[in-house]
């Protein structure tokens, strides 16, 4: 047993207690520099895991590879970016700080167990370790209406698809005797004909890894929980829970079940076009930023299925890569809209009238990451989504990519709405809006991430593509 | 008593627990809805245990983590509705919905 | 170091993309940036001109810009002796022009933004010089066309600017088109444009002759726009209203001689097509001598100067079409030297008088004593005076000619060196000497800060020495390491040294009798000669014989379509005005029920959709849970009908 290969975890884990500790002995003026404390925390975390090694322990339940790796470093970098992020808004508006951050780092923490783990019941264990922090988080503005109706609503609908997610795990372990995903995967070659029990199994692991995307029709909570949650937490929601999501189903589906590609790719395929099609119209209609940016991330989870539904391992590479590339745009534009938030107080759209004249530098951040969504070159999203796409062509999924297409542009809609907004419309408010050091720094570092992604992507698809390699096809 | 009958009646305590889901007006009640589908999954997984692996005990020990997180999830579920409660002078879900559209 | 090439162009990326992000609202930090990136590149550079010294073999990098197993997209950079020369000519004036440009463009309210652009633009030519593939230098290409049209019209307040910018902008564009265009048949011709591929097909001559001449002819077009050749020549002079700096970078050293480069690089498709060899050769000599005599006359210093420069590409290109590579390239990077020098005189004369016009300035030698000093040597180096670096690199031209046999070529070059001594130091005598002719000016008139008057000296002393490493005696001078297939020693040809020095020196002379003794009188010269007087001041009437060949009559076909159309439609409309009334009703409830919908058209059906669609979300959580089972019921069934 290899107990090394989980030292980062366990020292994120202990980290988390370290600031509740503190938290005791800290003045309530004081509590807000537990934010740089938990940064520093991160970047330790992500020296550890660049440095711990590979390797499995606990049997099968444990396994350090590059595909955790990258998506450990994913996890950590959203949660850096989110702690960036909420320091000033923590300050001015949440009680009980301490909680809060190191509620983050636990959901991180069972982020990445998630995404080493190879078996059914670690897998489980984790994901629920990440969902009950951020039901907590998303409830944690203790007085505030919509933050309270979003908790509820994240944690009823949530328990409520963990069951369903549980049921089909508890069929698939039936059908197959284990819940090791190489075991599983062995069983299933064997069988000539998945029986009536397995697709019931699958569709059911299927809805319930679905909710944690929010893809369409089992993202019913993702606009209301996205706009009420704390803003820096649906930003944290928004990439880093998906991202968990697709760790597991990705490791589920591509380590286990390739056997029965036939029986999910279909479903996969449905709900690619649901949740392209269904997430970029009604994104049109939104008057509140965070609503709008709760579907365009609905949207873009659509276009990361479009490329699993290749299974093959360019999709699984342009799936990480552009899952990476998401989290830098989609935390950046979330960091304009709480900086612009901490300012004013408001996140209607119309309320960003002007602010290239009031905030040059968040105006022109704020395009800068829309274009990056849309996937305009030079820009790191235009590399993601050709990869993505390219992965479903190869597969000769023509259709599936039109639809992509065409919904990218309707995308463009409603970005543009904003940044009409911003550069043709007069303010109505003339002071500059003022940016924090923290937020700046989440900001720019989003920025040289969309930039150097966008203008010299091979680094890090190198080091990605070895994280595709650890399936078989 | 054959794994068939275990599956069934796991079959009926899930969809209860849906039909619950759906249609309880009280949060709490919701919540103990959700239980019945959890325990219906638990059902599952013991009885495979006995008939599909006799040997190991897989699935026993799968069911005990699920009724552990379950408690866990039911502890902050319970804390949310009485965050609702405070917020909202009561608990029918149907009349949450300050978000739409 | 070859490998890392790629950096020389990506500092001034970084510095452009720091400065319009982060520090647009700093002037200073701004400015020691974009200096400090292009610096970076200027060291870069040097190495790499050291390495390719040391191992003058092309060589060929890919830069792997998205590497998997299963696909592959490289990027090619193409690195031989000249791109060594040039990235090094070019951060180099880049560098010296930028520090100059602190004290120049000190206090203007769009400080910051001018610096961005500047990085910008090195980004782009450097760029340009070290891609691989003609579509790589392509995108390059029109990246500095974009910068070259934001810098000239840098001051946009005034129209003039505006309009200059646009001017250049289109001009140059019908070039490009030209270009694009043989870009297009080169690929349909090669199958590929990547650059040491194609000289390879064209060396074992696996494309068809005629087919070079297209391809070839076609992306010269795109020289000839960016170089100012005539018949696209229109654009520079007008584009002397930007600021100084900017056209001494882009519009003397650097971004015109991109057509050059450009042209050198299609060496191969010269040397095997003679048609080819002979139109870049007769467009380059004519360009040379009409430029030059538009020079002659002009009063505004910094149009001189352009004219000069239009002329001296046009001896570039000249030196090209007869096939010397090495002539070439060499008066290229000698040029770059002394028209810089020229360009950054002329703008610390213009920021001491704040005037254009020489018949203003008289006497500022005196006061100016740095600027006049470096001024006299750019023009002597310009002019051609032993031992100068402007002798070495114009004697190297006419040497091409001799030896190819194109006397005719040759005489036209002298002719125009003549001119250029003559319109060079009527420059500098009426600026720098005699007395002063508007007395307020002169007053007011000091020299430089240190910030401009450094680049001058080093600039000065470049002009001077950047020659001698082509001194014909050397035997591993600049013709031994810049060659196209094998070294081309030209032996020292002394009558030729002989007759350009007379020329040059007598082309002097003359301007010294006309404008420092006056013992000749311009005035009277100029009745003399009245009609040749006229039409080279109004430089051969090329705008206005654009104007009404080309714009007039698109203005007036454009016209008359709209007479024509509106002709149409009101025959259209008395037809079927009948037609109408007799089937108004049903008209109107297809006016009703199918224009609308069409005319309102696809977003408002999409914004409906989502307007419709957005009501599924009611806000109640159990109807979403219903979605979810209902998700799951449809799921299942699904996969069993």
């Amino acid at each position: 047993m290899n107990l090394t290969l989980i030292i980062p975890e366990i020292f994120l884990f202990l980290w988390a207690l370290l600031i509740l500790f503190v938290d005791f002995f800290t003045a309530e003026e004081k509590k807000h520099r537990l934010g740089p404390l938990s940064l520093v925390g991160i970047v330790i975390t992500v020296v550890l895991v660049v440095f711990s090694g590979q390797g499995q322990a606990f049997g099968e339940m444990f396994s350090a590879d590059y595909y955790s790796l990258s998506f450990a470093i994913i996890f950590l970098g959203s949660a850096f970016l989110a702690i960036c992020t909420s320091i000033d808004f923590a300050r001015e508006r949440i009680k009980h700080q301490g909680e809060y951050y190191a509620l983050i780092l636990l959901s991180t923490v069972g982020m990445m167990f998630l995404a080493a783990s190879r078996e059914l019941l670690s897998m489980y264990v984790s994901l629920e370790l990440t969902t009950i922090s951020l039901f907590v988080l998303s409830a944690y503005l203790k007085t505030d209406l919509k933050s309270s109706e979003a908790g509820l609503k994240y944690m009823i609908l949530g328990a409520a698809s963990s069951a369903i997610l549980l049921y089909g795990i508890s069929l698939l372990y039936g059908i197959t005797g284990t819940t090791v995903l190489k075991g599983i995967q062995a069983e299933l070659v064997g069988s000539a004909f998945p029986g009536p029990l397995l697709v019931i199994s699958l569709v059911f692991i299927i809805a319930g890894f679905s909710f944690k995307l929010a893809a369409v029709p089992f993202h019913m909570w993702a606009p209301d929980v996205y706009e009420g949650a704390p803003t820096p937490i649906t930003a944290y929601l928004s990439v880093a829970s998906k991202g968990a999501g697709l760790a597991a189903m990705v490791r589920v589906f591509f380590g286990s079940l390739l056997p029965v590609t036939s029986e999910w790719i279909p479903l996969f395929m449905a709900l690619a076009t649901m949740t392209m099609v269904l997430g970029n119209i009604v994104a049109i209609r939104q008057s509140n930023i965070k609503r709008m940016l709760a579907y365009s991330s609905i949207a873009q989870v659509g276009y990361i299925l479009v490329a699993l539904s290749a299974a093959s391992e360019l999709a699984t590479t342009s799936m990480i890569l552009y899952l990476l590339v998401y989290m830098f745009a989609n935390i950046g534009a979330f960091a304009v809209v709480i900086a612009f938030y901490n300012h004013s107080g408001t996140d209607e759209i119309c309320e960003y009238a002007g602010l290239s004249r009031r905030s040059p530098f968040l105006a022109i951040s704020l395009v800068i990451f829309f274009l990056s969504l849309v996937g305009i070159p030079p820009l790191a999203g235009f590399v993601g989504k050709y990869l993505l796409f390219l992965a479903a062509i190869q597969k000769g999924y023509y259709w599936l990519v039109g639809v992509a297409v065409l919904t990218s542009v309707i995308s463009l809609f409603y970005y543009m709405n904003v940044v009409r907004q911003m550069y043709f419309r007069k303010p109505t408010k003339n002071d500059p809006v003022k940016v924090s050091w923290s937020l700046r720094l989440a900001l720019v570092l989003s920025l040289i991430g969309v930039i150097a992604v966008g203008v010299y992507p091979d680094p890090f698809v190198s080091l990605i593509s070895k994280a595709a390699s650890v399936f078989v096809y | 008593m054959t794994l068939y009958h275990y599956l069934i009646l796991s079959a009926i305590l899930f969809v209860i627990g849906m039909y619950g889901l759906l249609t309880r007006r009280n949060a709490v009640g919701v919540l103990m809805s959700i239980e019945l589908m959890f325990n219906a999954a638990n059902i599952n997984f013991v009885a495979f245990s006995k008939f599909i692996t006799p040997n190991e005990f897989i699935g026993q020990i799968f069911s005990i983590f699920v009724i552990t997180i379950a408690a866990a999830e039911a502890a902050v579920g319970l804390a949310i509705v009485l965050l609702i409660y405070r917020n909202y002078k009561g608990i029918e879900v149907d009349n949450i919905n300050f978000m739409k559209w | 170091m070859l490998p890392y090439s790629w950096l020389i162009p990506a500092l001034p990326l970084l510095s452009f993309v720091l400065i319009v992000f982060f520090l647009i609202r700093s002037n200073k930090a701004s400015s020691y940036t974009s200096i400090a990136a292009i610096l970076g590149s200027l060291a870069l550079s040097v190495a790499v001109l050291a390495e390719v010294l040391g191992n003058p073999q092309p060589q060929e990098f890919a830069i792997n810009w998205i590497f998997m197993e299963s696909f592959k997209l490289p990027m090619v950079m193409y690195i031989d002796p000249l791109t060594a020369v040039m990235v090094v000519m070019v951060s180099l004036v880049a560098s010296l022009i930028q520090i100059y440009s602190l004290g120049y463009m000190h206090g203007d309210p769009r400080f910051a933004r001018y610096y961005a652009y500047m990085s910008l633009f090195a980004f782009s030519m450097l760029g340009l010089v070290v891609a691989g593939s003609f579509f790589t230098m392509f995108i390059f290409w029109e990246l500095v066309g974009l910068t070259s049209y934001l810098l000239i019209g840098f001051w946009f307040e005034k129209k003039i600017a505006s309009d200059a910018g646009k001017k250049a902008f289109i001009t140059t564009k019908i070039g490009d088109f030209g270009f694009l265009i043989g870009l297009l048949v080169m690929f349909f011709a090669a199958g590929t444009l990547n650059m040491a591929e194609i000289f390879d097909k064209v060396h074992h001559h696996e494309i068809a002759l005629g087919t070079i001449t297209a391809a070839g002819l076609l992306m010269f077009c795109g020289a000839i726009g960016k170089s100012a050749q005539f018949p696209l020549h229109v654009w520079l002079p007008d584009a002397m209203e930007g600021p100084t700096p900017v056209s001494a970078l882009i519009h003397a050293a650097t971004m015109v001689a991109a057509g050059v480069y450009l042209t050198a690089r299609l060496m191969p498709l010269v040397i095997t097509s003679h048609t080819m060899a002979m139109v870049v050769a007769i467009i380059g000599a004519f360009t040379a001598l009409m430029a030059a005599s538009i020079g002659l006359v002009q009063n505004d210093i910094k149009r001189v100067l352009a004219y000069s420069t239009i002329s001296q590409l046009g001896y570039m290109i000249l030196a090209l079409g007869m096939g010397g590579y090495t002539a070439g390239t060499f008066h290229l990077m000698t040029h770059a030297c002394f028209k810089a020098l020229l360009f950054l005189g002329a703008g610390s004369v213009i920021h001491a008088v704040h005037t254009n016009d020489i018949q203003e300035m008289g006497g500022l030698g005196r006061k100016m004593k740095t600027t006049a000093a470096t001024f006299f040597i750019a023009s002597f180096s310009i002019a051609g005076i032993f031992p100068l670096s402007g002798f070495w690199s114009k004697d190297e031209i006419f040497a091409v000619a001799w030896e190819g046999g194109h006397y005719i070529l040759l005489v036209v070059a002298v002719l125009a060196a003549f001119m250029t001594a003559f319109y060079m130091f009527r420059l500098c005598f009426m600026v720098f000497t005699g007395k002063p002719r508007d007395q307020e000016k002169y007053d007011h008139a000091r020299e430089s800060p240190k910030n401009m008057t450094i680049p001058l000296v080093i600039l000065a002393f470049l002009s001077i020495t950047v020659g001698w490493v082509g001194i014909p005696w050397l035997k591993h001078g600049y013709g031994s390491f810049v060659f196209f297939e094998h070294p081309h020693h030209v032996a020292p040809n002394y009558i030729l040294m002989v007759i350009s020095t007379i020329v040059a020196l007598s082309g002097i002379y003359l301007a010294y009798l006309m404008y420092y003794k006056g013992s000749i009188s311009p005035v009277k010269m100029a009745e003399r000669f009245k009609r040749i007087y006229r039409v080279l001041f109004n430089k051969y009437y090329f705008d206005e014989l654009y104007m009404a060949t080309i714009i007039e009559p698109t203005y007036r076909l454009t016209e008359k379509l709209y007479k024509f159309d509106l002709g149409v439609i009101d025959w259209l409309v008395n037809f079927f005005g009948d037609f109408t009334v007799f089937l108004s009703w049903i008209q109107e409830r297809f006016d009703t029920y199918v224009v609308d919908g069409a005319v309102n058209g696809l977003g408002y059906t999409i914004r409906a959709f989502g307007g419709g669609l957005r009501r599924i979300q009611t806000g109640q959580l159990q109807n979403y849970a219903f979605v979810i089972f209902l998700g799951l019921v449809v799921f299942i069934l699904l996969r069993f009908l």
